[in-house]
């Protein structure tokens, strides 16, 4: 449990020493920036859902960005075998790499709260509560999505193969919403249950269901569990 | 004391370590020696527990370090053989990241810290990022990780890979300042090492293991540990006459030309020939250069006892692992 914290801790800010994190933080603010603007000065509409959805294709390809090297490249260095062979248990690397990427991801989030502000001084009849909501959404989604780029990082000791393999399981469980009208009636409920889009988007309407809470922290645990999974069966067939 | 009861590990078709068992006492330094490819880093990853075994045992204490793998792992110190370090920490950063991971207390790290940075000669790079270092000093930094924490058991695989000279007498000193106190694992190839200093040897070879001895006993896994090396002067030289008075020994012409001949002396029974030899020579009225009893060096005795089994036994081929 400590050691989760400690790798967290150190990941966290090995990250935040790096300038690519600071250019990537840019890249989104520049991309959130002009979409928010273009709504609030063309449109004049005070809030953030479709922000939220832009934020959410945005994480696609940020998460798998930032997990990509949070297994693969302590393969490739083989501080892995350093790693695994101190007194901590196997699930505290796992967890620990995916809370180290929930802090970064928390700070980018972050970071978009100025337009929240922006909203707050400039805009009217503001819906607090339906926000709020969306960022607790984003936040539960971005862990699946994070516990997703964890695992698909245990599989590969190549970052970028980590990357692509983690941008293809999230990007399954992104498109699961276009699926939905070319399915036989009968599958839609399942399909459309798995679809992250479905239990974002009742955050985004101002609904927090527990079934959508308890949903995306399923998809983060057993992820993580076959994470944890891959390293203990990848010590076993490691090759010499 | 870690017992190790026939032990195995293949990958795929290959089987890397095949039924080996061995003891460590504590307090003992045990050189792991063998050819590369020979298994001992395999052996090595199993006894940190790294790698699962196929089958067998390793028993810390009499207790299966599989059963309990973090109460084993906490108490050993493992440098692995590729050296693998966090290369954007600096060297302190990574000292206290390990340290804080094994649980260790803030005013015990301290100590511990001041100790292996002294001892591994770590002061002038601490604050250095590691990706910035040499690789004398990267190997340093590897091996202040693996007694930091003061291990009962320190298993090093190749310690001194990469060291200039001064540096890995300076390596093997701590290493034998530590054996004092601890049980040590030296897997190496390189036989200077091993020479000065394991008590022990253990040779594999082919995952099997060849031999299992005080480093003292080795010479006797050999039949000729040492032969005389002769350089004589003279006319006509021929020793048909000393081979025919003295059977069971054997003679190898390394040169011969008309006034000078240099022979291996090579004695099956083991006595000591160099009177005898020498009354033979003066009784020719020939003239000795030179006579040296040649003991065959660890070294030798590695390459006779792994080198046969590599000409019959083809080395597996890598494109078969899966």
């Amino acid at each position: 449990m400590k050691a989760m914290f400690i790798i967290a801790i150190k990941e966290f800010q090995l990250a935040m020493r790096s300038v690519s994190t600071y250019i990537v933080f840019t890249l989104f603010l520049v991309i959130s920036g002009l979409i928010f603007s273009n709504l609030l000065f063309k449109i004049a509409l005070a809030e953030l859902r479709f922000l939220f959805e832009v934020i959410h294709v945005i994480f696609l390809f940020y998460i798998p960005a930032i997990t990509m090297g949070s297994i693969a490249k302590e393969r490739q260095n083989g501080t892995l075998e350093l790693l695994s062979t101190l007194p901590i248990k196997l699930s505290s690397i796992v967890w620990g790499k995916i809370l180290a990427a929930m802090l970064q991801l928390k700070t980018m989030i972050a970071l978009s709260l100025v337009f929240f502000g922006i909203i707050i001084v400039f805009g009217e009849g503001i819906d607090y509560g339906t926000i709020i909501c969306g960022y607790i959404g984003l936040v539960l989604a971005g862990m699946a999505y994070v516990s997703i780029g964890v695992f698909a990082s245990s599989i590969p000791s190549n970052q970028i193969l980590a990357f692509v393999l983690a941008l293809l399981i999230s990007g399954v469980f992104y498109v699961l919403k276009f699926l939905m009208p070319m399915v036989p009636y009968s599958v839609v409920g399942p399909i459309q249950y798995l679809s992250f889009d479905f239990h974002l988007t009742s955050f985004l309407k101002g609904v927090i269901d527990s079934r959508d809470i308890l949903f995306f922290i399923a998809v983060t645990v057993v992820f993580a569990l076959l994470a944890e999974f891959n390293l203990q069966s990848r010590n076993m067939m490691q090759e010499r | 004391m870690i017992s190790i009861k026939k032990l195995s590990r293949s990958f795929g078709e290959i089987k890397a370590v095949d039924e080996i068992s061995f003891n460590i006492a504590d307090k003992e330094i045990m050189g792991f020696l063998g050819p590369n490819g020979a298994g001992k880093t395999t052996t090595l990853r199993m006894l940190v527990g790294y790698l699962q075994p196929n089958s067998g045992t390793i028993e810390l204490d009499g207790e299966s370090i599989f059963d309990d793998p973090i109460k084993a792992s906490s108490q050993i110190g493992y440098l692995p053989e590729q050296n693998p370090l966090y290369d954007d920490m600096s060297v302190a950063e990574a000292l206290a990241y390990i340290a804080a991971l094994r649980g260790m207390k803030h005013d015990i790290f301290v100590q511990r810290r001041n100790f292996v940075v002294q001892n591994c000669g770590l002061k002038e790079v601490l604050h250095q990022r590691i990706g910035t270092l040499s690789k004398g000093y990267r190997q340093r930094t590897g091996l202040a990780q693996a007694i930091l924490h003061d291990p009962r058991i320190l298993i090093l695989d190749e310690p001194t890979s990469g060291l200039d000279p001064n540096q890995i007498m300076e390596i093997r000193e701590l290493i034998r300042t530590l054996g004092r106190e601890k049980m040590v694992i030296l897997s190496s190839h390189i036989m200077q090492e091993v020479q000065a200093l394991c008590d022990r040897v253990v040779i594999i070879n082919k995952g099997k293991i060849i031999v299992d001895d005080r480093k003292d006993n080795l010479p006797n896994y050999l039949k000729n540990s040492s032969y005389l090396n002769l350089e004589v002067q003279g006319e006509a030289i021929d020793f048909s006459e000393f081979i025919l008075q003295h059977p069971g020994i054997e003679m190898d012409i390394v040169s011969q030309n008309e006034t000078n001949c240099i022979v291996n002396i090579y004695d099956t029974t083991e006595l000591d020939l160099r009177q005898e030899l020498a009354k033979f020579i003066s009784q020719k009225g020939w003239l000795i250069l030179e006579l040296a009893v040649i003991k065959k060096s660890l070294e030798s005795i590695f390459h006779e006892l792994t080198g046969e089994n590599t000409e019959t036994n083809e080395l597996p081929v890598l494109e078969e692992q899966p």
